[in-house]
């Protein structure tokens, strides 16, 4: 199939606009975004020092989502000790526009009570509903037939796991020892030419390699 | 005369630059190239969307390393999340965080390439002078087999015990102290990635770098290009901080690497009747992971020392695949892992007993594969609408390969073994192995990666069916050249650094004399 693009200035149609993305994917899959948040969610205290990107709304539905996906279990440190859904808030604010605005429609899915309810038969809110029933949403979505929801599933997934173990507190609980101590320099020389000195280095090309160290090529 | 590299922050008013030769990205083939430019004494600036990045802040820790050195935080994904591309975004580019094995191109390829692709300008002989010097300078060399970590032996023993084709790995290291951390940043300078050895050389030499400035339209006339249109973007933030940078150059080099070199072109009108942004191969990229009794330790010690291409060519119409090991760190295998709550941590638990098996599939080589699709994504700045078309033969070879990772773990004495399928297969012995055939083998059901991006701006004699011709010049502009791994006409069954580096280095010679 041959996929053209269309010439500057065109504008796509809302469809093709739709289809494009992640969500606009599962926005068709489930029957358009007319229903969405119209329901109650829980409210939940956002981070002391506010929230960047996300609202209150989509924060707390990170929460239930993280407490589900990162359930207590000793050795590793609580999802409220990491401020998971608070670590996603900060990393959303450096992701590409669209990928933005797509996670946060797909949050908004996640809390809508359409879709589980046409999926699932369930009415209430993510975030309302018992543990169980989040589990079993989850896993709907994990396990779906549905490829947007696999994807939806998966991208979320991604993004709390990455907020939460990118937080040294969970190394214990990992036996991971972290970097070997005593090599990163953080007052390492930074250059940047213009006439000063390149400070010796091993990137520096001296000494030159001795002839028995290089045997390249691909056997 | 020394050259400069310039940072994002000392960018602060609108600049116009002229030049001999732009050269747009800093990665593989950007670098070896401006290097050779500027040897022969032409004036060349180079643009890199990333920072300059060095190993002041290589601190070996995963969340800093991914902001400042991948694209999209390492974040990028096909459209539907079916595969996850890690890439390079930085001064040095993909060589900043790869891990550096070192293959030159095999000889069956280039092959491949002048039988289907008319392209007879490359061949083992032009390439070989070109190779050893890039050996030389970037102290190729096989990594001592003493010094192998434990997640490398569990390959290296299991393909000795299954009889295997097997062999050690050349890496670009000097004084490498084996700790492991190559993906996040080499924090010794041990690595010869183009960050700490060919740009430093270049600058040395007069090149200017502008770090922090991200090409986005190429002006063209008539057939040549007359200016690259540049931004600055916020280290921080990521974001454009309003500053433009025009560069007016006689001659444009685009090496942004696939899928953002494709962007380029597109964002600038230049499409090739769409040809730009297909064909776009992903090295697709399979995992198993093998639980021991013993501490692998995965995530320290030189990440890639064993190989094999024992299954690199497995007949007609089947696609063929290498084996290899990552590093395994914790965000990464966070994300990467599958399944939810309870089971992500009793995995992540046993970290230190973990190995993982990559299978790299050989995608391009069968008549009806496509490939990805790269296209401009509308209200987006550095993400793309991406498609990959899997076929039935992607499937087969990934089903073999999965089942071949089980044997190897098994043979190397792995408890158990388990598929990376959402809904994963676990597996107890080598006489379960069969059980991978139940499990779904469908996008978006097991998880598939890839490190290696090529092609997109595939190169050929034929102007009705490539992109650049087999001298990398774009076919309908006279000054306008792409040299990175965008212009593969298929993957190449290594890993593809030292083939992009060899390139390079080849092309300046007439891209020089083209000025
Ligand atoms: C984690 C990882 C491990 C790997 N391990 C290995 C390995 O062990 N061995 C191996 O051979 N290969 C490995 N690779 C692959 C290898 O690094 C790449 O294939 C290679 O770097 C690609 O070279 P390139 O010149 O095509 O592009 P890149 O090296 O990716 O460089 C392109 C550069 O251009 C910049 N850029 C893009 N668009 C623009 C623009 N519009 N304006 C300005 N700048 C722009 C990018 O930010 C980037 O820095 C690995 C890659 C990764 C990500
Ligand atoms: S393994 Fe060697 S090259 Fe890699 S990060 Fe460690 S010291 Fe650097």
């Amino acid at each position: 199939m041959k996929m053209y693009l269309p010439p500057p200035g065109s504008k796509p149609s809302r469809r093709g606009v739709l289809k494009k993305g992640l969500l606009g994917g599962a926005l068709l899959a489930l029957g358009g975004g007319a229903f969405l948040f119209t329901r109650k969610s829980v409210e939940v205290e956002p981070p002391a020092d506010g929230l960047k990107v996300l609202t209150a709304r989509e924060f707390a539905v990170l929460t239930s989502l993280s407490y589900r996906l990162l359930p207590r279990r000793e050795g590793f440190p609580t999802v409220e000790l990491v401020q998971v859904a608070r670590g996603c808030d900060r990393i959303l604010t450096l992701v590409d526009p669209t990928a933005l605005t797509e996670t946060k429609q797909l949050l908004v899915l996640l809390e809508n009570a359409l879709p589980n309810f046409l999926f699932g038969r369930r009415a209430a809110t993510f975030t309302t509903m018992s543990t169980d029933d989040q589990d079993a949403v989850l896993s709907e979505w994990q396990h779906s037939r549905i490829t947007v929801r696999r994807s939806g599933f998966t991208a979320l997934r991604s993004l709390v796991m990455a907020a939460y173990f990118s937080s040294d507190t969970t190394w214990p609980g990992l036996g991971y020892p972290g970097p070997q101590p005593g090599i990163y320099d953080p007052n390492a020389p930074v250059w940047k030419g213009n006439g000063a000195e390149r400070p010796l280095g091993n990137g520096t090309f001296l000494p030159p390699p001795a002839p028995a160290a290089v045997d390249g090529g691909t056997p | 005369m020394s050259g400069r590299i310039f940072t994002g922050d000392e960018l602060t008013r609108d600049l116009t630059v002229e030049c001999d030769v732009c050269v747009i990205g800093s990665g593989a083939g950007g670098a070896w190239t401006a290097h050779e430019l500027v040897k022969q004494g032409k004036t060349v600036v180079m643009l890199e969307e990333g920072g300059y990045h060095t190993r002041r802040e290589f601190d070996m820790t995963e969340p800093r390393a991914f902001q400042n050195l991948y694209q999209e935080l390492g974040n990028r994904a096909a459209d539907d999340q079916s595969i996850t591309i890690l890439q390079g975004r930085s001064v040095g580019g993909g060589t900043t965080v790869n891990w550096c094995s070192s293959f030159r191109t095999p000889e069956r390829i280039l092959k491949v390439w002048r039988e289907r692709h008319g392209i007879d300008t490359l061949s083992a002989a032009t390439l070989t002078p070109h190779w050893e010097a890039v050996e030389q300078r970037l102290r190729i060399a096989t990594w001592p087999q003493e010094m192998m970590n434990a997640n490398n032996k569990v390959l290296w023993e299991g393909l000795g015990a299954l009889g295997y084709e097997r062999g050690l790995i050349r890496r670009n290291v000097n004084n490498c102290l084996n700790l492991g951390y190559c993906g996040l940043g080499c924090p010794v300078d041990a690595k010869q990635s183009m960050l700490v050895t060919v740009i430093p050389d270049a600058v040395e030499q007069g090149l200017t770098v502008y770090a922090n400035t991200s090409a986005r339209v190429l002006d063209w006339d008539g057939r040549r290009v007359t200016a690259v249109r540049a931004e600055v973007i916020d280290d921080a933030t990521r974001k454009p901080t309003g500053v433009k940078v025009v560069v007016k150059p006689k001659l444009t080099v685009v090496s942004g690497g696939a899928i953002n070199s494709p962007g380029l072109l597109m964002r600038s009108q230049l499409l090739s009747e769409g040809r730009v942004g297909e064909k776009t191969w992903f090295h697709p990229v399979l995992m198993m992971m093998g639980l021991f009794e013993h501490e692998v330790n995965a995530f320290h010690g030189a990440p890639q020392s064993v190989y094999s291409h024992h299954f690199i060519e497995r007949g007609p119409g089947k696609m063929g695949y290498f084996l290899e090991v990552p590093p395994v760190q914790p965000m990464l295998a966070s994300t990467v892992l599958t399944g939810t709550g309870p089971e992500t941590l009793e995995l992540m638990a046993k970290l230190k007993h973990l190995n993982v098996m990559l299978a790299i599939h050989v995608d391009g080589l069968l008549p009806d594969e496509e490939g990805g699709t790269v296209r401009l994504r509308d209200g987006a700045h550095s993400r793309y609408a991406i498609k990959y078309g899997f076929t039935p033969a992607h499937w087969e070879a990934f089903r073999s390969s999965c089942k071949e990772m089980a044997k190897l773990q098994f043979a190397a004495g792995a408890k158990q073994v388990r598929s990376l399928h959402l809904s994963p297969v676990t597996l107890d012995s080598a006489a379960e192995v069969d059980k991978l055939d139940d499990a779904k083998w469908e996008a978006m059901q097991v998880r598939v990666a890839t490190a290696h991006q090529m092609g997109g701006c595939r190169m050929g004699k034929d102007p009705a069916t490539s992109v650049v011709d087999p001298h990398l010049k774009y076919h309908s502009l006279d000054n306008l050249f792409v040299v990175d791994g965008s212009v593969f006409p298929t993957s190449l069954g290594v890993n593809p650094q030292e083939t992009i580096f060899g390139i390079a280095r080849w092309a300046a010679t007439h891209i020089g004399q083209a000025v």
